[in-house]
């Protein structure tokens, strides 16, 4: 099983923890975590090394989720990266607008950790 | 033609989005049935003990805020069930979890109608901890209140609309 570097951009710490747990619930179990409080500190971290799979919140301060993704896109910070939006906001404005920003997955709070595991599987079928 | 909410007004105050928003956020994070305590409870009450109130407001077509309140007892006892680890105090996690809570019952309550998914925003969680306090709203257009609780812990649901575009 190869390991799978996956980058949780989010405000709160306590929903990067319950990401990051229902990551190790969905089976994935060679699992190395980089968390990020804010689209900007997301950036960075992506300038820093690779990652195999970004799941982000859209509504945070300073950068927002949408705006992360399109400046990683814009920037090919993470190139054929899977970026899973995980979020309150849930209507078909909102999905849309991520999935124009370039992200490839959404997930509406409140979730499950089978939510994630069968979104997780459909964008990283080898995990 | 503008889109307006004042004629649907009457489906969008209705105490049963709270409820089940609320019932579906404690469900799904948290793994525990709350039981509705106190059906029409009135204003929050924030007695002489410590307690947590978090707010989230909403912007757009409506404006208000969801807000939820519960002692520092009940607040430690959420923030275990949510994220799995025990608290001895009122810490920062403490606070995230409960501002986490009340965003997600927002998001939730507003996915209840589609003008309000679609036309209306959230704004990120403020936790106000301390004693003796109250939280004032001029004159809303409507209010939601009610007392939820699970083992032992007691929270407030309020959702607050100042008003209707």
């Amino acid at each position: 099983m190869r390991e799978i570097r996956a980058l949780i951009v989010d405000d709160s710490s306590v929903m990067r923890k319950i990401v990051e747990r229902s990551l190790r619930q969905a089976g994935v179990e060679s699992l190395v975590v980089v968390e990020a409080g804010s689209g900007i500190e997301g950036l960075e971290v992506l300038k820093a090394g690779r990652v195999d799979l970004i799941l982000s919140d859209i509504n945070m301060p300073a950068m927002d989720g949408l705006e992360f993704v399109r400046q990683l896109r814009s920037q090919e910070l993470a190139e054929g990266v899977p970026v899973v939006m995980i979020t309150t906001e849930s209507s078909e404005e909102h999905v849309k607008q991520a999935i124009d920003a370039g992200a490839m997955g959404y997930i509406r709070k409140p979730f499950t950790a089978d939510q994630v595991k069968q979104k997780v599987l459909s964008l990283l079928p080898t995990v | 033609m503008p889109l307006t909410l004042r004629e649907s007004a009457h489906l969008i105050s209705d105490p049963e989005h709270l409820k089940f928003s609320v019932l579906e956020v404690f469900e799904t994070m948290l793994g525990v049935a709350c039981e509705s305590l106190r059906p029409g409870a009135e204003e929050a009450r924030i007695g002489s003990a410590e307690s947590v109130t978090a707010v989230v407001g909403f912007g757009g077509i409506l404006s208000g805020a969801c807000v939820i309140t519960c002692d520092e007892s009940s607040a430690r006892q959420i923030a275990s069930r949510l994220t799995g680890m025990e608290f001895e105090t009122l810490d920062d996690v403490v606070k995230d979890a409960i501002g986490e809570i009340c965003n997600m019952v927002a998001g939730a309550w507003k996915s209840r109608v589609p003008e309000l998914a679609a036309n209306c925003g959230l704004s990120v969680p403020a936790v106000i901890t301390g004693r003796d306090y109250n939280l004032h709203m001029h004159s809303p257009e409507f209010k939601v209140t009610h007392l939820y609780g699970f083992d032992g812990a007691q929270f407030q649901a309020a959702i607050v609309c100042d008003q209707l575009l």
